[in-house]
């Protein structure tokens, strides 16, 4: 069973097959074996390769966090069907908020033309104000969000077209 | 004594102060916003308000609201822990016309304070060092003569500034005209305010700040410096005490002028004086006094043995602080990180969610100071302060040890943390040798996080079948996997 996972906008395959009292484990041309020697409360002991690891592991929809010695890693869970592609591709004039906020101010409207470096709207989260800055001269071509709207990380909050 | 105090703030520094007034016998009031009606500060409380919405203006923020609160529940006294309305003169003074007692200095002591031209003034005044520079000044061609004097790089910043708003470095004079015209409009919109002051920038200088503490009746002492240098936006990561730089001349020099600089504003109960210190020439010069209880009063209180809250809450009821500066003493190495809800790979931007595993470190001189539990939100109204990691030991070293244990121990899931990123810089040589200065993060530490391993792959995809697997063989469906719903002894068999 191929499983694949997204982590700092890379992905990584592995394939897993049941043998003797764990899996067998393909990752490109490396094989691992690894068993599982306990799984509760979000801990578990493995062996991989014959050594003893410690891991934590949450589940959450597609995100997998994983702690192993120490170091926390977000994973992400990539869908059988859908492979993803890299984050703000498909929204070539679309910017995103970086962090999740409430909306504070929104400096632009539709239709507006708008410079290079100028800002566009601004979001609050724990005590600090990001600008959300034009990244190209060019015209507002959609205003998603209005003020005082909560926004996610990575969600789209304006579109910006060329400039005609 | 006071029966009943109201605790006018939240997360982890109102738990520290429900603590200490439940040592001494004291109940207490929490206070909330709409967002924190699950926070553990309100579930520690004796009894808990509602304040009002989320926004900290419609509720920490609100002077009226926390008043009346205090009112009704019957509380004696308001601790307003730090942030919020900590440094706020007429919030002391609004909390003293209601007859009930502000845990903290006098309002007049927290005005002369917050205005940092008037308060470098007093400073040069009680002799205490202060960065060259100057006060006062309005026209241009004023401030051109002053960094003429002074030497280039210098700094323009806000007088009822703060938390690097209303600041500029300026490199030389063609830099000059338009940082004092950024720098006075970024002041007047953030502090209402356009006054600035200039002074000489010190670029890699390191952030040295002592204790102090008063009581009513006269004695005013200092318990010790914190080193805390490992900034990232002019906001402190690490803090340690005693601070690797200070020979024990130097500390007493310094603790003396930190001692004058309180007694100038006729200074009581905690606070903290903070200094920039240049390493080269061993000088310092008076930063700001903060006139409140600071995040990082912990490795103080580990190296002093002395509880700082209590006394904050023995003093304001009119006791005496018994010690005299001859009796104090500092024991030992104490560091404290500070373990945030923010990404160190991506500009330190804050990371929010539900807290899907939070496991504290336990062990020997360990003290984690949290204001979460597992399944928590982590939400983007306030700070992004977790839980603060504190560790002692017998030096430097053993200290460095422990606290690397201890981060290694700390589990965080669901929100992204700086804690990966502390391991790496307590690790680093030029913490390890005091090295780092306040601008250390920004321009020497490129801080990239590990690479992903095979057995992270590995475990993630086992967790991924045993773990949510066995949910579904519980019963629960199609739920996430929940930590905190403990299913003890339920495993499955594998390959049977």
């Amino acid at each position: 069973m191929k499983t694949s996972f997204q982590y700092n906008s890379q992905s990584s395959s592995l394939d897993l097959t049941p043998a003797g009292k764990g899996y067998q484990i393909q990752i490109g041309d490396q094989t691992l074996d690894a068993e599982v020697l306990r799984a509760e409360n979000g801990k578990l002991d493995l062996l991989i390769n014959h050594q003893r690891v410690t891991a934590y592991v949450s589940v959450d929809n597609a995100k997998r966090w994983v702690t192993i010695r120490g170091r926390t890693f977000m994973l992400t869970k990539e869908s059988a069907g859908a492979r993803r592609k890299g984050s703000g591709v498909d929204h070539a004039g679309g910017l995103a908020a970086p962090m999740p906020g409430q909306v504070r101010s929104v400096a632009v409207s539709v239709g507006e033309s708008v410079k290079k470096g100028q800002t566009l709207l601004t979001i609050e989260a724990m005590k600090m104000e990001i600008r959300i800055q034009a990244r190209a001269d060019g015209v507002v071509k959609v205003v998603h969000v209005k003020q005082g709207q909560t926004v996610e990380r990575e969600q789209i909050l304006v579109e910006i077209g060329d400039a005609l | 004594m006071f029966n009943k105090i109201l605790i006018a703030n939240r997360g982890e520094i109102a738990i520290r102060i429900m603590r200490a007034c439940k040592e001494l016998g004291i109940k207490t009031v929490a206070v909330y916003s709409s967002a924190d009606k699950n926070a553990q500060h309100v579930q520690f409380a004796d009894e808990a308000i509602l304040l009002g919405d989320a926004a900290p203006k419609e509720s920490y923020l609100n002077v009226e609201k926390l008043i009346q609160a205090a009112l009704d529940s019957k509380a004696d006294a308001i601790h307003p822990g730090y942030g919020f309305l900590s440094e706020s003169a007429s919030f002391a003074l609004a909390v003293e016309s209601a007859h009930l007692t502000f845990i903290g200095p006098s309002a007049d002591s927290i005005r002369a304070m917050g205005d940092k031209a008037e308060s470098k003034i007093a400073m040069k005044k009680a002799g205490v060092p202060t960065v060259p520079g100057f006060e006062g000044l309005q026209t241009k061609a004023e401030f051109k003569k002053a960094a003429k004097e002074i030497g280039y790089p210098v700094l323009v910043k806000a007088a009822a500034g703060g938390g690097g708003k209303g600041m500029r470095v300026v490199n030389a004079e063609n830099e000059l005209g338009e940082a004092i015209e950024s720098a006075r409009s970024e002041a007047l919109n953030s502090f209402g305010d356009e006054g600035l002051l200039i002074e000489k920038y010190l670029p890699a200088a390191h952030h040295i700040e002592f204790q102090i503490f008063g009581d009513t009746h006269g004695n005013l002492v200092h318990l010790f410096e914190r080193e805390c240098s490992v900034q990232r936006r002019h906001q402190k990561i690490i803090e340690e005490t005693p601070s690797p730089l200070l020979t024990a001349k130097l500390r007493d020099e310094m603790g003396q002028a930190a001692v004058s600089a309180a007694k100038a504003v006729n200074y009581y109960n905690a606070g903290t004086v903070e200094f920039i210190f240049d390493p080269q020439l061993s000088s310092y010069y008076f930063l700001e006094m903060n006139t409140r209880l600071q995040v990082e009063h912990p490795i103080t209180e580990l190296t002093t043995g002395l509880d700082l809250v209590h006394w904050q809450i023995r003093v304001a009821a009119g006791e005496k602080f018994p010690f005299n500066q001859t009796q104090l003493t500092q024991r030992g190495h104490a560091i404290e990180c500070r373990v945030y809800a923010e990404d160190p790979a991506n500009g330190f931007l804050p990371s929010t969610g539900k807290l899907l595993q939070f496991i504290e470190p336990h062990g020997p001189n360990m003290r984690v100071d949290s204001g979460f539990a597992a399944g928590d939100e982590v939400t983007h109204f306030y700070d992004p302060l977790l839980a603060k990691l504190i560790v002692y030991a017998e030096n430097r070293e053993a200290a460095i040890q422990r606290m690397q244990t201890a981060l290694r121990e700390f589990i965080v899931h669901g929100v992204i943390t700086n804690i990966d990123f502390m391991q790496d810089v307590i690790a680093h040589e030029d913490f390890t040798q005091g090295k780092v200065t306040t601008r250390w993060v920004e321009t020497k530490f490129d801080w990239k996080p590990l690479g992903l391993a095979n057995e992270v792959l590995i475990a993630a995809e086992l967790g991924d079948l045993k773990l949510s697997q066995r949910l579904q063989v519980a019963g629960l469906g199609h739920e996430v996997y929940s930590p905190w719903k403990s299913q003890n002894g339920f495993r499955i068999g594998v390959g049977k």
